[in-house]
């Protein structure tokens, strides 16, 4: 408990000021956005709102409230413990919250709301010595579909995913990427409106995750609400509309990517240099620095002029490039969690 | 609502048992566990008839030829002890309650050698010959001896249990025949006296009359309690592992994102019980073609006839039994990380059901007596002792539809509390709990 207060106030100092002004300006916006379709008011997929889990002392997640809107790809992130899963499985009935309320389809949610959802855990969650196809069929039943109609749809995804072949293998039989696209097959079987996954690209070879992401994206274009969480912040940066970061189990930023990007304004610099790197250290023009290897991106302090760094850093280094530009998710990102905990 | 809920149990039911009946580890199981126990039985009566092929070389020393005479007339002639047919207590005392005491071959061969010198140089010369294994043994029958009702067998081998035990019955007869020779009773007149009395028991019940056997009786009730212990373990265990492993795979998580842990646990524990049920009675079918000629041949099974309330009973008890050990299995393997955790916490389930195998005895010799009659009634023992009551002396109506009342509520309030611990332990992952932590998560355990 000590331990978890000192660290959250080490936070506090860690973030500046704006960030919190900004927090509650995008939850502002994401209210008023509500209102963006004018023909018909469209009902939230998702709202938390103020929901608290703790287990015994340790609180997961605190005082939590954002919205998906429908047809949206919602990415829940932040690092490793920061109550990312705790929240997925509130949401998905798994869980209960201590107190606040969440709703689905702009319900209180219920039971009957287990049919319209599809879930996809973090670790392979399948029965080791069961057939593919069996398996598949047996998940789409639980969720109401008869068994005819689910082994034609299992047959199909598993068509359309590569794994025809393999219907009538074990899954212990299977390697870990086609046991992740079963995994994937066995939350969309029964075409859900609204998809959660946790962590569904961890652990991919690039080609299964681009299957995935392929697959993600045809859900999208569907029209289905796709929410999953991830620490990856590239992941999060192609295929996100909108995040919600969390930290310690309270959200640090929330809101549609692009305003908060936009929202942190052309203040980051990308810096390809050889040479002295002496300008990095100058706290009147950089507020902080990430060094990737191949290059550099610098946070300006406030109130510096770029062009005051450009000439710092071409005094004593080759510059190759220097680009103005909005931060990266990740720089945001390290920004709000600072890097201890990134 | 109600109506997804009973669905998903259902599902879960029917894909518990297909995947359990489908394996081939349940096929050679179910086969070959037969054999294995038919094997325990058959193999080592085998081995103790073929033993018994061999010769036995004895010396009798008696004071008087006569009496020698009698006792090697009686050792050669006398009854086997008919361990090589059943190799139980009952096939035995089955056979001893019958009048075969002339009629039936002994199985053990004996040459026996009468030495009427009962001098202690003898003594020491007999000794000598089975040291050297010219004779396997000799049995000193001195006047003393007899007087004082204690013979000393000097043998090679000392003896098994049965063996010793028919041998002093024969003895005794030996003995009795001399001393009525004495008395001059001899021959067929002798034999009319010493006519063992055969006690036939008749059991009353509702009014109608079967003939009993005790024996008989106690072995079948045994027998059955004993499947009924095992049974409970056996697949209790299999509830435990396959909770586990839902929870170690994660497959839980998917469930629980369709399903409740209460419908979970439901058809675990009902597929698994299913799939119990249908081992047990392909048994009972192969029990029923293979065995029984054999078994009728020996055990007059005329005699063990279990009346329909009894077996109706055993299923009652066996279900019920059932649900309320395994859903305490459940909610261990919901609570465990690892198999070797589960063995340790396993005492808590076995206990009640040691005890309950403890108070078999007293509970059969006295079925009435009040701690019998509320020791039925304790939920965790009703199962074996509510049964037993039942099968010997059937309990007045009120007493069984009490206990049957009392273990129903436990077995209710079990799966609810079980199924609160199972809802919040499949979600934990890492340590094992502790009991104070078990009891705190009862209390949070709500919602869905």
């Amino acid at each position: 408990m000590v331990r978890r207060n000192a660290s959250l106030r080490g936070l506090a100092d860690k973030f500046p000021e704006s960030v919190g002004v900004k927090l509650n300006a995008v939850i502002g916006f994401n209210i008023s956005q509500t209102n963006r379709k004018p023909h018909h008011m469209p009902v939230n997929t998702v709202e938390l709102s103020k929901i608290r889990k703790s287990y015994d002392e340790f609180v997961a997640v605190d005082d939590l409230s954002f919205i998906i809107r429908p047809g949206e790809v919602y990415g829940l992130l932040g690092p490793n413990g920061a109550g990312k899963t705790s929240t997925l499985r509130m949401m998905i009935g798994i869980t209960v919250p201590d107190s606040g309320v969440v709703s689905l389809f702009g319900e209180p949610l219920r039971r009957a709301h287990m049919q319209r959802l599809g879930y996809l855990p973090e670790e392979r969650g399948l029965y080791k010595k069961m057939k593919v196809l069996d398996q598949l069929v047996f998940l789409g039943q639980l969720k109401g579909l008869s068994g005819h109609d689910a082994g034609q749809r299992a047959l199909q995804w598993c068509e359309r995913l590569g794994l025809k072949d393999w219907t009538d293998k074990k899954v212990e039989e299977l390697s870990k990427g086609m046991q992740q696209k079963v995994q994937f097959i066995g939350a969309l079987v029964h075409d859900p409106q609204f998809v959660v996954m946790d962590e569904p690209f961890s652990g991919l070879d690039p080609s299964s995750a681009l299957v995935l992401k392929d697959a993600f994206l045809e859900l999208k274009a569907a029209g289905k609400t796709l929410l999953f969480s991830t620490h990856r912040m590239d992941t999060a940066e192609r295929l996100c509309d909108s995040i919600c970061l969390i930290n310690h189990g309270r959200a640090v930023l929330e809101g549609d990517l692009a305003k908060i990007r936009t929202g942190y304004g052309k203040r980051n610099v990308q810096i390809k240099y050889e040479g002295d790197s002496h300008f990095l250290h100058d706290a009147k023009l950089v507020q902080s620095f990430n060094d990737y290897g191949n290059y550099v991106e610098v946070r300006l302090a406030p109130g510096a002029d770029p062009q005051d760094l450009l000439q710092a850093a071409a005094a004593r280094a080759r510059l190759s490039k220097f680009e103005l530009m909005e931060p990266s998710l990740e720089a945001i990102f390290i920004e709000a969690v600072g890097k201890a905990n990134a | 609502m109600r109506n997804f809920g009973l669905m998903n149990t259902w599902l879960i039911i029917k894909r518990e048992y297909l995947e359990r009946v489908r394996t081939r580890s349940f096929l050679v199981l179910t086969l070959l566990l037969p054999a294995i126990i038919g094997g325990a039985f058959i193999i080592p009566a085998k081995l103790s008839s073929m033993k018994s092929g061999k010769t036995q070389r004895l010396v009798v020393v008696t004071s008087t030829p006569q009496f020698g005479e009698i006792v090697r007339q009686q050792l050669v002639t006398g009854t086997s002890t008919g361990d090589e047919k059943v190799g139980t207590d009952t096939g035995k005392d089955i056979e001893k309650d019958k009048d075969t005491l002339d009629d039936d071959k002994p199985s053990r061969n004996y040459s026996i050698e009468v030495d009427s010198n009962s001098s202690e140089a003898e003594r020491t010369d007999l000794r000598n010959r089975v040291k050297a294994g010219d004779i396997d043994g000799y049995l000193w029958l001195s006047d003393d001896a007899v007087a004082a009702r204690k013979v000393t067998y000097y043998g090679r081998q000392a003896g098994g249990f049965m063996e010793k035990s028919w041998l002093s019955g024969q003895l005794d007869h030996a003995i009795l025949l001399q001393e009525l020779a004495q008395r001059g009773v001899t021959g067929a007149q002798a034999d009319a006296l010493l006519k063992p009395v055969k006690l036939e028991t008749i059991r009353v019940e509702a009014g109608r009359e079967t003939k009993a056997n005790g024996q008989a009786m106690f072995f079948a009730v045994f027998a059955m309690v004993m499947l009924l212990y095992t049974a409970v373990i056996f697949y209790g265990v299999s509830v435990m592992r396959a909770v586990l492993e839902e929870k170690n795979s994660r497959v839980m998580e998917v469930l629980l994102s369709s399903a409740t842990s209460t419908e979970l646990m439901a058809g675990k524990l009902i597929g698994i019980g299913a799939v119990g049920l249908t081992q047990i009675g392909i048994w009972i079918v192969m029990a029923a073609v293979y065995a029984f000629p054999a078994l009728a041949a020996s055990v007059s099974v005329g005699e063990i006839r279990i009346p329909p309330l009894t077996l109706a009973a055993f299923a009652l008890f066996f279900l019920l039994g059932y649900l309320l050990y395994s859903s305490i299995y459940a909610a261990i393997g919901a609570i465990i990380t690892s198999e070797q955790e589960g063995q340790q916490l396993q005492f808590i389930i076995l206990l009640p059901l040691i005890i309950s195998v403890f108070m078999m005895g007293p509970v059969m010799r006295a079925p009435d007596a009040p701690v019998a009659v509320w020791t039925s009634m304790v939920p965790f023992f009703s199962p074996v002792l509510m049964y037993l009551r039942i099968a010997v002396q059937t309990p007045p109506v009120w007493q069984i539809a009490l206990s049957l009342l009392l273990l129903v509520a436990t077995i209710v309030g079990f799966l609810f509390l079980c199924a609160r611990i199972y809802r919040i332990g499949i979600l934990m992952y890492g340590k094992r709990p502790t009991l104070p932590e078990i009891l705190k998560w009862l209390k949070y355990a709500k919602g869905l």
